[in-house]
């Protein structure tokens, strides 16, 4: 029987999909459903994994009883809201520098790609418990006193925090730093000339041409970002559900908590591209 | 059309910098200036960890107690690396690191490409939603999924071996799969239409097209999904930490995060019970330089191309 090409390249379009396919069903939605029809369950018997239906029990617990995961969430969330902007500003700022004509733009571009490589949660760990982060700089500068002296605890706190980890931040912002750069490089100079030519200085066109442009890209930066903090060393579910799950062998109440961490992030994801499609219009205007 | 464009502006843009200089001279050697200084103020903050590591891992007991010495080391030493060397018994962890990286980072150029393939050149229904569901598997974290995955796996058993982080990288999964996926797809994309038909003219499948004359095209592509999937798998803590526990099979990472049990029970084995031996800054730090050392060993031979690489994969679309 013959097929006809169509035909055929439709087929062959599914072959080259096909593994996809395979290993999201099994690796993927699966677990996936599993770990929810779990997280409504609480398990009996740890040989040969026998549950029982408990209904919403575990998100009652997670949220009413146990004083550990609304915290958690919190810090999360807390996270979130401070990292991924100031990683966003700084991969901008930096980008924006090395894409100036300088010499010896390439070893800045290599340096700022060495966290990617060196970035191991256990290495991060050691690196902030002996205070890699805080002490040298920052204690010997008594920044922290200075704070402390003419802030409210409120605000205070938080900055401390930021500052304590103002490296590792600077550490996640390897790739975002890419991508900019690269975001940069796909910028027309021609808008840049006709900008020039109507007597635009640099400061007018970054915020005129640079930022809306960068705009889609950015986007995927933050994105990436989050996606990024999932396993972070900070992240306070990671051990805690890990914790419960095989030292407590509490299955059910941590697939609960994974499910409650993944619409969080889900929400997260969605606010971001609601904010950013807010601004966007400039660049799909044309 | 496009380089014509690039080559004209790209002319006249020197020009108009060249007039801009010369009127604005000290202007601009000024804010060279600045921008070298905040350059070198940042490189520096980046890598700072690094020297740190370096400093802190050849400095004896003594160095650490005196406050004078910082960063100058009297007397270099190099016990703390052998110490860590030996509590993290790192050629047979290392060897696990190795193994487990390569196999993954292969494993995932083969299938992310494969599939890439076929979402930026296949014309089937439903192509467009595949993708965007491929996506999505992107924000789902891995402490959702970790229980039914765990569960699974003690299934088939596969515990305690490396198939939890190779099989699934077959399938395009595994860590960060969907994104090796959206590279190779934007690469693939960039593609002229005639080199498919060229060669379908004559007579080769999508197979044929794809391994023969796609995938010699993509170097680049291939060196940064490469380079990316050995990083993020040889750092990997979390997951390994569930699915492998025999300590034999241990990676880097994971003896660092017990190094100090590991000093207590090297050193102690011989000596008996005195309690727990406080574990020097030096050998922890020893110990990070040696989980990082390979990567960065890979990354100093690949970083000629990598830069330039990861710009021209179109990673940013």
């Amino acid at each position: 029987m013959r097929i006809s090409l169509s035909k055929k390249k439709t087929l062959e379009g599914y072959l080259f999909i096909l593994p996809w396919i395979i290993g999201f069903v099994i690796f993927l939605a699966f677990p996936l459903g599993q770990s929810l029809l779990i997280s409504f369950k609480e398990l009996k018997v740890l040989f040969g994994f026998k549950f029982e239906f408990i209904g919403m029990r575990n998100y009652f617990e997670a949220f009413l009883i146990d004083v550990n995961f609304v915290p958690a969430f919190i810090v999360i969330v807390r996270d979130v809201l401070i990292n991924i902007p100031l990683i966003l500003i700084f991969s901008i700022g930096m980008a924006y520098l090395v894409n100036q004509k300088l010499y010896g733009r390439g070893v800045f571009k290599i340096i700022f790609f060495v966290p990617v490589v060196i970035v191991s949660g256990p290495v991060i760990q050691r690196l902030f418990l002996q205070g890699v982060g805080v002490a040298s700089i920052f204690q010997r500068l008594d920044i922290g006193g200075f704070i402390y002296t003419y802030f409210d605890p409120i605000i205070a706190d938080p900055l401390i925090e930021i500052l304590n980890r103002i490296i590792f931040i600077l550490w996640r912002s390897g790739v975002p730093i890419l991508i900019c750069l690269a975001g940069f490089q796909a910028i027309s100079p021609a808008l840049y000339e006709a900008a020039k030519c109507d007597g635009a200085d640099e400061w007018l066109m970054f915020w005129k041409i640079t930022l809306p442009m960068l705009m889609p890209i950015l986007e995927i930066a933050a994105i990436y970002s989050i996606i990024d903090s999932f396993t972070d060393v900070f992240n306070p579910l990671l051990n805690y559900i890990k914790h419960t799950v095989f030292k407590n062998f509490r299955y059910g109440y941590g697939a609960a908590m994974g499910w409650t961490y993944f619409v969080l992030i889900f929400g997260i994801i969605l606010i971001t591209l609601a904010v950013f499609k807010k601004y966007m219009f400039y660049a799909e205007e044309r | 059309m496009h380089k014509i464009q690039e080559m004209f502006s790209g002319k006249t843009k020197n020009k108009i910098d060249k007039i801009s200089r010369f009127g604005y001279k000290n202007k601009d050697f000024l804010f060279k200036f600045f921008v070298y200084l905040i350059l070198i103020d940042v490189a520096f903050v980046f890598l700072y960890p690094l020297i740190y590591m370096v400093v802190a891992s050849l400095k004896t007991a003594q160095d650490f107690a005196d406050p004078y010495t910082y960063w100058i080391i009297k007397q270099p030493t190099l016990e703390n690396l052998r110490d860590a060397y030996e509590t993290m018994s790192f050629l047979r962890s290392a060897t696990n690191s190795i193994i487990i990286a390569l196999a993954s980072s292969i494993a995932q150029v083969i299938s992310c490409s494969f599939i890439g393939y076929g979402f930026a050149r296949g014309k089937f229904p439903g192509r467009d939603l595949l993708f965007i569901l491929a996506l999505f598997t992107l924000i789902v974290p891995p402490q959702t999924i970790i229980v039914s995955l765990f569960i699974l796996y003690q299934r088939l058993n596969w515990i305690d071996t490396y198939y939890p982080f190779i099989i699934p990288s077959l399938f395009g999964q595994g860590l960060k799969g969907a994104l090796f996926i959206y590279i190779f797809r934007q690469f693939f994309k960039g593609f002229p239409q005639e080199l498919e038909d060229a060669a379908r003219i004559d007579g080769a499948g999508g197979i044929r097209i794809y391994s023969q004359v796609f995938l010699p095209l993509s170097k680049p592509a291939i060196l940064v999904v490469s380079l990316f999937s050995f990083v993020w798998h040889w750092n990997d803590y979390f997951e390994f930490s569930i699915y492998i526990m025999d300590k034999r099979k241990a990676t880097l990472p994971i003896k660092l995060l017990d190094l100090n049990w590991w000093f207590t029970e090297v050193k102690m084995g011989y000596g008996g019970a005195t309690g727990m031996f406080q574990l020097n800054e030096g050998v922890e730090m020893a110990g990070c330089l040696l989980v990082i050392a390979i990567p960065l060993i890979l990354y100093a031979f690949a970083q000629k191309y990598f830069v330039s690489s990861i710009e021209r994969t179109g990673l940013v679309g």
